[in-house]
């Protein structure tokens, strides 16, 4: 056909229509450890990841201008949310939530104790806020991801184990039987038996265990079943995608 | 006022069908007789398997029912929302029947603007939008009303009602409109939703609907230059940027 070109701008018969950009937004959280067991090359591939993925999205044209991203992080003495680079102060009113193609990764440090319960909790408030805010400006969105990577167990501020995430078990399970998100919660590193069982309670449907640090993959994964929301995929889909992350094998789209 | 229209419809493949080389999933149709127009769009679920071949038969058949049932007069208003629910019960019936067991594969939306010379009707299932042009502002812009849409049945914007969905004839939206000054009027499935409308409760964004019906109004000497420059704009970064969907776009302007 003559008319399959695809144009970077508008022919010039259409140049004088102004858009708003009010894409369908899909809200993403990172929700990541980075508690004193990730210092040293674990916490090094994370950035390295981080900073690949942020490129990939920016060119990616369906992704970059729906997906909106937000990062929470748990070491050091807390929690924080961050506005792409930018660390948010506590209990600040602004929204961690950064368009794709705005977004510059964070440079994150490790050290300190593992708050998971407490990192969870911010996420799924933030989610839940910015849900608010778009219904607000009358944004249509799907259904927003959650992705908890973590490499040891849930700690409280003075760094011992703590059972406080059972608390969240009760919410988490009526938020995704409701499908307010989707919450994949990922064990990577040296995480234990014991680590792995949080997150099987955490995110019954979409939890794994992984050798090493495959944070590249992991972010991809997140693009691939970001892809499948906008697509509108069944959820036999969602868990292919998740399956063959689990398996680490790299072939996303077939 | 001209009782003809001149028609013209156009879908494209989404970024992402595009990258993966799954056809176009959304259709569109036309009927032309004496005195009645029939305009169809359909939106393939993209979940489904079979999707492409639903919309295209959603389209075929609501063409065929609504226009046989049109050609009879009819006074505006009940009995032209009867007109249309019956005509719809048709083509539901008639879906069922030729997808058998596998309709579920098939699903589809569907939206459907009948003109004719007393009035304009419009029945929808799912969140395909129709919005027509009629009358002009203090300065004399024109001005575009989008006809009211079925609600939607989730927080989510890629979740919607098919024809084939349980109970889909409670979820349709009907409507007559009676109004001789209507002279544009553009349907189109939920991969322009964001091109074409905007706010909260959604207008029409007056720039595209008024840049894409003008093309129309006063078409080009070549007409697939027209089309080529048209599936530019539907497959443009810009709008693929905003939804990444196939996109139809069906409008008739009064000759």
């Amino acid at each position: 056909m003559r008319n399959e070109r695809q144009p970077k701008t508008l022919p010039a018969s259409y140049a004088d229509i102004e858009f708003e950009n009010n894409a369908q937004r899909l809200p993403l959280v990172l929700c990541l450890d980075t508690s004193s067991s990730m210092a040293g090359a674990p916490i090094q591939a994370l950035n390295d990841a981080l900073h690949a993925w942020t490129r990939e999205l920016h060119d990616d044209v369906s992704l970059s201008y729906s997906v909106e991203v937000a990062v929470v992080t748990f070491g050091g003495h807390g929690v924080c949310a961050w506005r792409g680079a930018q660390p948010l102060p506590p209990q600040t009113p602004v929204s961690p939530f950064v368009p794709a193609h705005a977004f510059q990764a964070p440079v994150l440090g490790a050290a300190g104790v593992t708050l998971l319960t407490e990192a969870l909790e911010l996420a799924v408030r933030v989610v839940a806020a910015r849900k608010t805010e778009l219904r607000a400006s009358g944004l249509q969105y799907y259904r927003p991801q959650i992705c908890l990577v973590t490499d040891g167990l849930p700690t409280d501020g003075t760094g011992h184990w703590t059972n406080a995430w059972q608390r969240l078990v009760p919410m988490l399970t009526d938020d995704q039987q409701a499908r307010k998100y989707r919450l994949y919660a990922i064990g990577v590193g040296d995480i234990s038996d014991m680590g792995e069982q949080v997150l099987r309670a955490l995110a019954p449907n979409f939890n794994a265990r992984l050798h090493g640090f495959p944070f590249r993959e992991l972010l991809q994964m997140m693009s691939a079943s970001a892809n499948a929301e906008q697509r509108g995929a069944g959820d036999e889909v969602f868990e292919k995608i998740f399956a063959r992350f689990r398996t680490q094998r790299p072939a996303w789209e077939a | 006022m001209s009782a003809t229209w001149r028609v013209h419809g156009l879908s494209v493949e989404g970024y992402r069908h595009r990258q993966s080389g799954v056809p176009c999933q959304d259709a569109w149709g036309q009927a032309v007789s004496d005195a009645v127009t029939v305009l169809a769009v359909a939106d393939g679920a993209g979940s489904r398997s079979r999707s492409d071949e639903g919309s295209r038969l959603a389209v075929d058949l609501a063409t065929e029912h609504f226009a046989r049932r049109a050609a009879e007069p009819c006074p505006p208003g009940e009995a032209a929302c009867t007109l249309l629910a019956d005509a719809f019960r048709a083509v539901c019936k008639e879906f069922l029947h030729r997808t058998g067991g596998e309709a579920y594969d098939f699903a589809t939306t569907l939206t459907v603007v009948v003109l004719t010379p007393a009035w304009l009707g419009h029945l929808s299932v799912g969140d395909g939008f129709v919005v027509l042009r009629a009358g002009r502002g203090r300065d004399g812009e024109r001005l575009f009303h989008l006809l009211p849409q079925p609600a939607a049945v989730s927080e989510y914007s890629n979740e919607t009602v098919f024809l084939t969905s349980p109970g889909a004839e409670d979820r349709v939206s009907t409507a007559c409109v009676l109004d001789d000054g209507v002279d544009g009027v553009l349907l189109s499935t939920d991969g322009l939703a964001q091109a074409a409308l905007g706010g909260r409760p959604p207008v029409p964004n007056a720039s595209f609907t008024s840049a894409v019906l003008r093309s129309l109004d006063i078409p080009g000497a070549d007409p697939e230059e027209d089309e080529d420059d048209l599936a530019a704009l539907l497959r443009s970064d810009r709008l693929t940027a905003l939804n990444g969907d196939d996109k139809t776009l069906l409008r008739a302007v009064r000759t």
